[in-house]
């Protein structure tokens, strides 16, 4: 009878053991669908980030769903949104029919992130959006919430906010001309590059430096997006007495632009948007003449949070370069992660309520989203950065000091030290 | 009942005559059977989505052969009534609220009239001047679209159309429908007495205006016509994708559209339509197959650029003239086309060799 009893016990232990193993075996992964134009740059950060988390969720055992914990699997999702629309939405589609992604994050070109978010919402899949900046992409979900509750969007912060950003490093730079050049009436050179999204930062800058910002606008220069020469504009620039150069750039002559000034020694500091600068082999390019080039940014080696020094770091020593704004899939995932957790479960109407309560710290910043599902913009939230070049390194300049928020590892900004000589001696 | 069964018996009768005697009418007949069939087979999302827009983009390849392969007009800016039909589309769509049944014919008729502005300073203008003149024009428009954001959506474009139809599977329907019988109607045109003018101003259009044809009534026709086609296409995308944005004026679809017409053969109508038919879908295949190699999906456009490449090398005229040729012959004395392995002439009884 005894002998009946242990193993009766023995085969329940055994049944036992054989249950945990086959429901720990059978745990699917979860699917994540990476997308980007990944012959691009930006799609290389899509990827980049999104290995990195899913490797670091990987490593600690997966994502806790309910009673499980379930491997994340990353599927490459290559858009070629700047070349092809159709060519992103069959991409698009193919992730979400054919290989039956959970989730997806990335996207780039807002055109394109427009059309893919419609696949995504009608298949009902949670979509968060690291790349296009557009505020359009949120407003829908306030205008058709049933329909476009899936998608969030968290890194850039939108256009609006990036326009404030812009604004507040001019007015930055601005205080510190005054304060140290004994200068009464700062003149900004407004330079951008003639294509469509800088126009309405252009009629922005036109207004509200001499209105709002007391300083004058010393003229207005559009380069081509693919100017390969920019001398005549700086020419006229200096001509023009300029103190701030006020630059709105994201394609090559950013590069171009920022290697003649620093060549030529233009007595004027370069302030603003320069996406090429944001690049850590802008250095090289420009052959150091990029010095004190500043510029919004997104990722610098400064304590954000507790996460950003290790991710930058990390980032940096496996691929040889800072991370862009679109390696933020790497937030995106760890948000997820998150919202299943508390969620229990991979149901996209259940992890929508979970993010929509996102209170996170990530390597860029605190993130709430809103009521468009857009990322909460602000000091003690998200605020993006300004970085700027100084001997080889990029250095985090802004926020310091504003609204009580300065970055760890952040330093006061610095004006270009041939300018400070120039209106010295003038 | 009797004219049911005459016209039946009519049919069958074309069918043993007329089709069945040709591979390249038979494989036609059977590529339209197994177009229409497809959704018994699957009804796969990601299938459908690119079978629709293949369907799309071969109407809109067909327009373009219509024009510049039949009458020479070489046009290098096509994607001109395509968004322009798209735009219209979908501002009839999202301002005043019409359903796709009128605003994509709408919006073709809004490329019709581009044709005609287009068509008439282009009229004295010949070659690599036409080719130069029709590229710009799009390339005007979209200046157009930035500096006018509020009208035209600027960068974004116009976005959320009505959905074409209720489902994938009628989407897939109509397209493919309207790709089947807008490329019988082209290829009717080009077969008609006024396809006979088309070809002859593409010849020597001095030789067809001392014959008494009014050449320039006719190119503009031609123009008109392949707008209005390319505008069908243009209308059905932007309800399919749901947007109508710069992406539909730009160069590279231009140039896309005149890829796959060479690749699958001009002056054929049918030719353009083969070549959207292989190289669309040939770019997703790339895409599943690459996808298993994680260092190759680069390659995807640079295998693409070389097939199209070794097919022009070793195919001049296309791919579908090259393949039509290898299996049928041309009657010497009466012109019509009899499979290869005929020695006489189906028609005049002729000796083939």
């Amino acid at each position: 009878m005894k002998s009946c009893k242990i193993i009766v016990v023995l085969m329940a232990g055994l049944a036992l053991s054989w249950g945990l193993f086959l429901s720990t075996a059978a745990a699917k992964p979860i699917k994540i669908g990476v997308l980007g134009p990944m012959s691009f740059t930006q799609g290389e950060g899509h990827w980049n980030g999104a290995t990195m988390a899913a490797e670091e969720v990987n490593a600690a055992g997966g994502i806790q769903v309910g009673k499980e914990k379930r491997e994340i699997e990353l599927v490459k999702v290559d858009t070629n949104e700047f070349l092809s629309i159709p060519d992103a939405t069959n991409a698009v589609e193919m992730a979400v029919s054919r290989h039956k992604v959970d989730f997806l994050v990335g996207g780039f070109r807002t055109e394109a992130v427009l059309v893919m978010q419609d696949i995504a919402m009608e298949s009902k899949t949670v979509f968060i959006g690291c790349g296009a900046a557009h505020p359009q992409l949120c407003t829908r979900v306030l205008d058709d919430y049933d329909t476009y509750k899936y998608w969030f969007r968290l890194t850039p912060i939108n256009s609006s906010y990036l326009g404030k950003v812009d604004f507040i490093l001019l007015g930055t730079a601005g205080a510190i001309i005054k304060k140290e050049l004994g200068v009464e009436k700062v003149k900004v050179a407004i330079v951008a590059e003639k294509a469509a999204w800088a126009d309405p930062i252009v009629a922005a800058a036109q207004k509200i430096i001499p209105e709002k910002m007391g300083m004058e606008v010393a003229g207005v220069w559009r380069p081509s997006p693919v100017a390969t020469d920019c001398s005549a504009e700086l020419s006229a620039i200096q001509r023009a007495g300029a103190h701030i150069v006020f630059t709105t750039f994201s394609s090559s002559v950013g590069l171009t632009f920022a290697k003649q000034m620093g060549e030529l020694k233009v007595p004027a500091a370069p302030v603003g948007i320069n996406v090429e600068s944001q690049k850590s082999g802008f250095w090289e390019a420009t052959n150091g003449a990029g010095n004190y080039v500043l510029t919004i940014n997104t990722y610098n080696p400064v304590k954000i949070s507790e996460f950003t020094i290790p991710f930058v770091e990390d980032y940096r020593k496996r691929y040889g370069e800072m991370p862009n704004y679109t390696a933020g899939t790497h937030d995106a995932i760890k948000i997820l992660q998150v919202a299943i957790e508390k969620a229990g479960t991979i149901n996209s109407d259940e992890v929508v309520k979970m993010l929509e309560a996102t209170d996170l710290n990530t390597a860029a910043g605190r993130v709430v989203f809103d009521k468009s599902h857009d990322v909460t913009w602000g000091p003690n939230y998200v605020t993006a950065l300004g970085t700027q070049w100084r001997d080889g390194e990029m250095k985090c300049v802004w926020p310091y000091n504003w609204e009580g928020v300065t970055y760890e590892g952040s330093v006061p900004y610095k004006l270009p030290p041939w300018m400070v000589e120039y209106w010295k001696n003038k | 009942m009797r004219i049911v069964v005459t016209y039946i018996r009519r049919v069958l009768k074309i069918l043993r005559a007329e089709v069945l005697v040709l591979p390249s009418r038979v494989t036609v007949m059977v590529f339209a059977i197994a177009l229409l069939a497809l959704p018994l087979v699957t009804q796969d999302y990601y299938i459908l989505r690119i079978m629709i827009l293949t369907s799309i983009f071969a109407i809109l390849a067909a327009s373009w052969d219509l024009l510049s392969g039949f009458t020479g007009q070489m046009n290098f800016g096509h994607a001109l009534f395509f968004g322009v039909a798209a735009y219209v589309t979908a501002l009839l769509n999202l301002r005043l609220g019409l359903p796709p049944y009128f605003s994509i014919p709408l919006g073709a008729m809004g490329a019709v009239l581009t044709g005609l502005i287009v068509g008439i300073p282009c009229l004295r203008l010949k070659g690599s001047y036409l080719a130069l003149t029709t590229l710009a024009f799009p390339i005007i428009l979209m200046g157009l679209v930035f500096a006018f954001p509020g009208i035209t959506g600027g960068e974004l474009g116009l976005s959320g159309l009505t959905k074409l139809t209720g489902s994938r599977v009628m989407d897939y329907y109509v397209t493919t429908s309207l790709m089947l019988i807008l490329g019988g109607v082209m290829w009717k045109i080009t077969d008609s007495n006024t396809g006979v003018i088309l070809h002859a101003i593409r010849e020597d259009e001095v030789a067809a205006r001392a014959a008494g044809i009014n050449t320039t009534r006719y190119k503009l026709l031609a123009f008109c016509l392949s707008g209005f086609f390319a505008g069908i296409a243009g209308g059905l995308y932007a309800h399919f994708m749901r947007l109508a944005g710069p992406s539909t004026l730009e160069i590279g679809l231009s140039f896309q559209v005149i890829i796959w017409s060479v690749f699958g053969g001009m002056v054929s109508i049918y030719g353009p339509i083969a070549g959207v038919y292989i190289l669309n879908p040939f770019m997703e295949v790339l895409r599943i197959i690459l996808d298993n190699f994680p260092s190759l999906p680069e390659m995807r456009m640079f295998i693409f650029a070389a097939l199209v490449l070794l097919t022009l090398r070793f195919m001049p005229e296309g791919l579908i003239p090259w393949l039509r040729d290898k299996v049928e012959s041309e009657c010497p004395r009466c012109k019509v086309r009899n499979v290869f392995f005929r020695r006489s002439c189906r028609i005049c009884n002729a000796d083939m060799t």
